[in-house]
């Protein structure tokens, strides 16, 4: 089990878990993020979803879940666990 | 739909709602993911009888068209693109709020189809609702195109609403559409969507909860949609929870009890996953996809366009593209209209004035104030317009979303996010599109931000300017002076960005998810109504804003009554009585002071205004061209304007045009300026207040004067402080005063 953010471009995984809390060390729980975490959800990035790394450079990363290309900020991809 | 059957349904409509149903207009709501085709969509049914306003009290866009369709009216709306009707953003509680509290009569829901599952997620929301639906199964060739086979008859039954295969860019399917929409609304008791299982546990407890609920409060469970209310009240949604003022319920912790012990404490997620789990299986049953997924195009074209190294030289290229095509192509036109309103509007307007009887005053208020002004509007038009259509490509083709990719990193730096760079590019031809294309960004803090930092793009209309100042004070290194302004407008951007995000925005830059859409060629059509709709904003209202203050300026200029001198001009006073404030900067002078408060309409004027006062024109006996003359000369130059933009586009080499003589004007500049001051002069003319139209603009967008108030506010500080330094550090270093 990896973050989503640590795959490299062309490799698939499996969503495992999704961690919408904030641990206290990032200052707690926070609702704005948990927001953004379902967000993540609703454009089709769930637990048991298939995903594919298209892009993996710079703070954002391009993947493809089913036939959707979604942008999403590395700081978020490290809050999805994947399973190669 | 035969004659007899509509009289039937009409029949029937008439005992459901108490109205004569061919009088009645059914309104229609439509829903979907962003990004499924919706607009496009819309665009094809309503064309430009389409309406685009804002939803009450936020800035999400509203549009609605009113149009007949099989002798019935129909009013369409369109709900903001959303992936859910959680309460987590504006648009989503827009949407929801409308569906709730407005209950149209019926709602299409545009679902993607080469992307079913997640799509079929808001149906099954929209669903909960028990508003009868048709779902429009676009971007059907598309999936088709791709092998996938889709049962919509299954899908019709499983849901129990009406499915309609289209593709709205190829304009397939939309009067089967609304044929089957008005069939749906005519029998809307028949018609319901079926209530899908969400699993025995989460029914169980809404069962519970809907007895206990209907016997303490009867009222209120009419007033909603039911089996959404129990939902919502389920999953203690808290912007419905506030708006039933209920909270602690005690009924629903017993409701809840057991399904929190099953399935654990977040009974919000255990939905979502209901939903979901339905979605899926929905689209398991309904879609069968061919076993080999070919790379698609899109992926290629995004591996060149998205590669870390390209990615920027790529973006880079494309807006140097949009840029010269832009300016390049509507230059001519606008020259043109410039020419007109200067030469044969006024001259027909003291034709037809002055034989009249009107006085010299009402002869120069129209042709100096209200001609003059409107006129200086209407040379944007041609920019803004060519603008919007190379902008609304980028968008409609897809790239735009990639440019947001590509730039993020960049622009994140100074807080703003990645689709901020477009407008800021845009400003550097023109503030006023710079600031409409704002409307690109989702987020309405970025868009603040970003129409904020606008104005400190150096505009075409600041140029004139610093060519007069360079050309008279710095000959021998023109270039490299007005290049160093426009840096120093980028750099104080920068700064800017990260003053306001230590200040009016705090908090952290939001973070970047957007879906990527495929590449598609959007049509011409579909082109030409965006287009439209983003461009007649600025024709209609900007043109109000300006056309008043024209005439203000008019009379501020003319007056008190028989002013002999510019000097005793309400407009001189003033310029008089503010020079002290730029007794620091170096131009303590009623010329300089009057030139930047006519400046304030379009910073061009400051030339003019200059040439007014500095040098007034001599009284020159042209001969006066006849109508006819004038009438040929508007045709032909149109005509010109035309060969002008083709050469362009194809690079071919055009004459220069001739320089008007300025010579009084620059012995007259040269006397009141030293080349200290006018640098600190061109400064201040690059970042003092934004021009009334790029006000205008943002109280449009933002509908409210408060960021227009203070973008006016702390430019001109910034300004005042920037040319301070300048003068006062110049004298220092001992370049002259």
């Amino acid at each position: 089990m990896i973050p989503l953010g640590l795959l490299s471009a062309g490799e698939n995984g499996e969503i495992v878990e999704i961690m919408f809390g904030r641990g206290a060390a990032q200052g707690g729980p926070d609702p704005e993020h948990e927001k953004t975490m379902v967000r993540v959800e609703e454009m089709g990035l769930r637990i048991g979803k298939h995903v594919e790394m298209l892009t993996n450079g710079g703070n954002t990363i391009l993947l493809r879940v089913d036939e959707a290309r979604i942008a999403l900020a590395r700081r978020m991809a490290m809050k999805i666990m994947v399973r190669r | 739909m035969s004659t007899q059957l509509k009289h039937k349904d009409e029949e029937l409509d008439a005992e459901v709602s108490g109205h004569s149903a061919a009088a009645r207009t059914i309104t229609v709501a439509v829903a979907g993911n962003p990004n499924s085709g919706k607009s496009t969509l819309i665009n094809a049914i309503a064309g430009t009888r389409l309406h685009v306003g804002n939803w009450a009290g936020v800035t999400v866009e509203k549009k609605e068209a009113f149009f007949e369709f099989g002798g019935r009216k129909i009013r369409l709306v369109d709900l903001p693109g959303t992936y859910s009707l959680s309460p987590y953003s504006q648009e989503e509680i827009v949407a929801r709020d409308y569906l709730v509290h407005e209950r149209p009569d019926l709602i299409i829901n545009v679902v993607d189809a080469t992307n079913l599952e997640r799509n079929l997620y808001l149906t099954v929301q929209i669903m909960e609702l028990g508003i009868p639906v048709v779902m429009a199964l676009n971007i059907y060739d598309e999936a088709a195109e791709k092998g996938y086979r889709i049962d919509d008859k299954a899908m019709e039954e499983m849901l129990g609403i009406a499915v309609v295969p289209t593709s709205a860019t190829k304009k397939t399917g939309l009067d089967e559409l609304l044929a089957t929409a008005l069939r749906v609304a005519d029998t809307p008791k028949q018609r319901a969507p079926k209530k899908l299982n969400y699993g025995e546990d989460i029914e169980v407890a809404c069962d519970y909860l809907a007895k206990s609920f209907r016997s303490s409060y009867p009222a209120l469970i009419d007033h909603y949609p039911q089996r959404w209310l129990l939902l919502k009240l389920m999953e203690q949604d808290s912007h419905v929870m506030k708006e039933l003022g209920l909270d602690n319920l005690d009924f629903l912790d017993q409701a809840l009890h057991h399904l929190r012990r099953a399935h654990g404490e977040d009974i919000e997620s255990i939905m979502a996953d209901a939903r979901y789990s339905l979605a899926s299986g929905l689209t398991h049953e309904v879609l069968h996809k061919p076993e080999l997924r070919q790379t698609e195009l899109t992926e290629r074209i995004d591996k060149v366009v998205l590669n870390r190294f390209l990615g920027i030289p790529i973006f880079m290229g494309a807006m140097w593209l949009l840029f010269k095509l832009t300016f390049d192509l509507s230059a001519p036109f606008g020259k043109w209209i410039g020419a007109m309103t200067d030469g044969p509007f006024k001259r027909w307007a003291s034709a037809i004035l002055t034989p009249l009887g009107a006085p010299d005053w009402t002869v120069s208020l129209v042709n100096d104030g209200v001609i003059a002004g409107v006129g200086s509007v209407l040379v944007f038009v041609p920019v803004i317009f060519a603008m919007m259509f190379f902008i609304t490509f980028l968008e409609g083709s897809g790239y735009m979303a990639r440019a947001a990719f590509v730039m993020d990193r960049t622009m994140h730096s100074i807080g703003l996010h990645g689709k901020s760079f477009i407008p800021m590019l845009l400003g550097f031809g023109c503030n006023v599109p710079g600031i409409y294309a704002t409307r690109t960004l989702e987020n309405p803090k970025d868009k603040v931000l970003t129409a904020l930092l606008v104005p400190l793009m150096s505009c075409g209309a600041r140029l004139p300017v610093y060519v007069l100042f360079v050309g008279i004070f710095f000959p021998k290194n023109s270039s490299t002076v007005i290049w160093s302004l426009y840096i120093m407008g980028i750099l104080l951007a920068v700064g800017m960005g990260l003053v306001f995000k230590q200040t009016l925005f705090r908090g952290e830059a939001p973070m970047f998810i957007m879906e990527l859409p495929p590449y598609r060629m959007p049509s011409l059509h579909s082109l030409c109504v965006h287009t439209w709709e983003k461009g007649k904003h600025f024709l209609f209202k900007a043109g109000t804003y300006i056309f008043a203050v024209s005439v203000l300026v008019w009379f501020l200029l003319n007056l008190p009554w028989g002013v002999e001198h510019k000097r005793d001009s309400y407009l001189g006073q003033a310029g008089a009585a503010i020079a002290p404030i730029f007794q620091p900067v170096g131009f303590g002078n009623w010329e300089a002071a009057s030139s930047l408060i006519t400046g304030v309409i379009a910073k061009e004027i400051v030339v003019g205004t200059m040439g007014e006062i500095y040098a007034p024109k001599k009284d020159e006996k042209k001969d006066v061209p006849t109508l006819q003359e004038d009438l040929k000369e508007v045709a032909t130059s149109f005509g010109a304007a035309c060969v002008t933009a083709a050469k362009t586009l194809l690079y071919l080499p055009q004459a220069e045009e001739k320089e008007e003589d300025q010579g009084g004007l620059k012995v007259a500049i040269l006397g009141a300026f030293t080349p200290l001051s006018a640098y600190a002069f061109m400064a201040f003319v690059l970042l003092y207040m934004p021009c009334v139209v790029a006000i205008a603009a943002m109280r449009q967008e933002f509908g409210t004067w408060k960021w227009a108030g203070v973008g006016l506010f702390y430019q001109t500080a910034l300004a005042w402080t920037a040319a301070l330094i300048i003068y006062q550090g110049g004298r220092l270093l001992g370049l002259g005063g």
